[in-house]
């Protein structure tokens, strides 16, 4: 089996180091005492007012972390959840985390103990609360379906990477009338939540959720490196298209941005004196 | 332990007769298991610090194994002319490496299935409201679980596939779980219906544009758009590659430099959240 590596094109591996210095400049810099701002994200001040019709309905909470397999987009999840946790903990509201991976419930399962420690109500968690459904992508949102539907659910989060089980989710908690609240790194399922959730929180607003949530200065300086690294990207764009516009898209420097081999190809050009 | 010396001296188990092969495979697996039952109370012995750093340190060798077999090199043919120009010295460690996670995967599961029949056993014994349900699944998980174990092992020859087993496997995965499936999957063309409904309905004037350029796309891209004008499915292409295309591509570039922040955030184990 061949494995992709950074010789196959060394400008992707410099602008990825150049990304990773970008947040660890400013993680750094926030670190330090750093003033940093960040821009208001409706969705994510819709959670205390959603846990607040839970309670006041009592009726459960759901947290769905999707299909998602265990990696940073289910950290990212399990990071969410369990801030939604804390708020819940305060209130005794019940909730209910359906995972539709294993490696993601067993993690859950200790994040979700950890909240409700943090929020000095350890006697609150209950282990059957945080359910495995199945790792069958259409099981599971049954699965999920049943459940919203059983329990009438007031509020329904979905953060993770789902597939075509989204808008099974989120129409059903429609039909109950959750307020719902998804972020997904998924884009081709964002337009099914948009149309049926009440906020939506879209590409990388879902990583900037932490940081919004919990202030925190790692988090928010790591934001401000991938407002850098965007930029970088944007000008790199830019360049991309003046150097096709005005030396077409065969020549070296087009190469060695855009293709596999295309360092060798542009090394090899100058060395030679420039041409092809 | 003169034996273990001499299969260690063939550097692979695989080229063992299959006696050897067993046995040997059975003392990895054992030892595993004594390394993994030792060392959890080792680790719930150490305090919170202590633990922390053991984490913080095996995290991140984990990740600089896979950052340096990304970074380095791969052809070193210039230094070692037999070597293979296409890998550098990490690279077949990446394979054992995907094991290994599929592996924890593997107890995951089974630490997932664990949890599910607790709690519906509990709720069938404690007869808790909608208990009928969590017999259902239990009966069905017993069944399914039985039925695909002794297929699998009918595939490998080791039982006989008899027309029983055939019937009752081809019963309960062909003609209930995937139809099943099929049933949920198509559920999705009725739920597209009903949140087309809500979202294309004119409200404001970006949801006006939104239902207007909607309409267009899926005419267009139909063969009704172009019988009813060939302009329809050249701007309905049009709005996919140069208005569509360019606003996902900038999602993924989001999302792809948040994923790439987050990891170098758990890598270093500067991230507080679940870790």
């Amino acid at each position: 089996m061949s494995y992709q590596h950074a010789q196959d094109n060394w400008f992707s591996a410099i602008l990825i180091g150049l990304i990773a210095l970008a947040v660890l400049v400013n993680i750094w810099r926030a670190r330090r005492g750093k003033e940093l701002y960040i821009r208001r994200i409706p969705g994510l001040d819709a959670i205390d007012e959603a846990i607040g019709r839970s309670t006041e309905l009592g009726r459960p909470v759901t947290m769905i972390p999707g299909m998602t397999d265990f990696g940073v987009v289910a950290v990212q999840a399990l990071t969410i959840f369990k801030y939604i946790t804390k708020q819940i903990a305060r209130f005794a509201t019940p909730m209910r985390l359906l995972s539709g991976n294993p490696t993601v419930f067993a993690v859950a399962q200790e994040a979700i103990y950890d909240a409700y420690n943090e929020a000095g109500r350890p006697d609150l968690y209950d282990a059957d609360s945080i359910r495995f459904l199945s790792d069958r992508q259409f099981a599971f949102a049954s699965g999920v379906a049943g459940l919203i539907q059983r329990e009438r659910v007031a509020a329904s989060f979905m953060f993770g990477e789902f597939f075509a089980e989204s808008l099974i989710f989120a129409e059903t908690g429609n039909m109950v009338g959750a307020i719902q609240i998804a972020g997904t790194v998924s884009f081709t399922q964002v337009p099914f939540f948009v149309a049926a959730c009440d906020y939506t929180i879209i590409g990388e607003e879902f990583y900037a959720t932490s940081a919004y949530l919990s202030r925190e200065p790692v988090l928010l300086g790591s934001l401000v490196g991938q407002d850098i690294a965007k930029l970088l990207f944007a000008l790199t764009t830019i360049g991309g298209v003046i150097a096709a516009s005005i030396a077409g898209t065969d020549a070296p420097i087009i190469k060695l941005l855009g293709q596999p081999g295309g360092w060798d190809a542009f090394w090899s050009s100058v060395l030679k004196g420039g041409g092809q | 332990m003169h034996m273990l010396t001499n299969l260690m001296a063939q550097q692979t188990i695989w080229r063992l007769p299959e006696e050897s092969r067993i046995l040997f495979a059975t003392l990895i697996v054992l030892g595993a298991f004594v390394l993994v039952l030792g060392l959890v109370p080792v680790l719930q012995t150490l305090p919170p610090r202590g633990r922390r750093a053991i984490i913080v340190t095996v995290t991140f060798l984990a990740g600089l194994f896979f950052a340096a077999e990304f970074f380095l090199p791969v052809d070193w043919t210039a230094v070692f002319p037999k070597d293979d120009p296409k890998r550098n010295f990490l690279t077949p460690a990446i394979q054992p490496a995907q094991n290994v996670l599929q592996i924890i995967g593997a107890l995951a599961l089974g630490l997932g299935t664990f949890g599910l029949v607790r709690l519906h056993l509990r709720n069938a014994v404690q007869r808790r409201p909608q208990w009928g349900y969590s017999i259902v699944l239990l009966v069905s998980f017993v069944v399914m679980a039985i039925f695909s174990v002794l297929n699998t092992l009918a595939e490998k020859g080791i039982v006989a596939r008899d027309p029983l087993l055939q019937r009752g496997f081809s019963i309960l995965f062909d003609y209930t779980l995937l139809q099943l499936d099929a049933a949920m999957f198509s559920l999705v063309a009725f739920y597209i219906f009903s949140a087309a409904y809500r979202a294309f309905r004119i409200r404001s004037v970006e949801a006006s544009i939104l239902m207007f350029t909607a309409m267009l796309v899926m005419i267009g891209v139909v063969p009704l758009g172009a019988y009813i004008s060939p302009a329809l499915p050249a701007i309905a292409n049009w709005v996919l590659a140069y208005l569509n295309a360019p606003a996902q591509r900038a999602i993924e570039f989001g999302v792809g430099i948040g994923g790439l922040a987050m990891a170098i955030r758990l890598w270093l184990s500067l991230e507080r959240g679940v870790t």
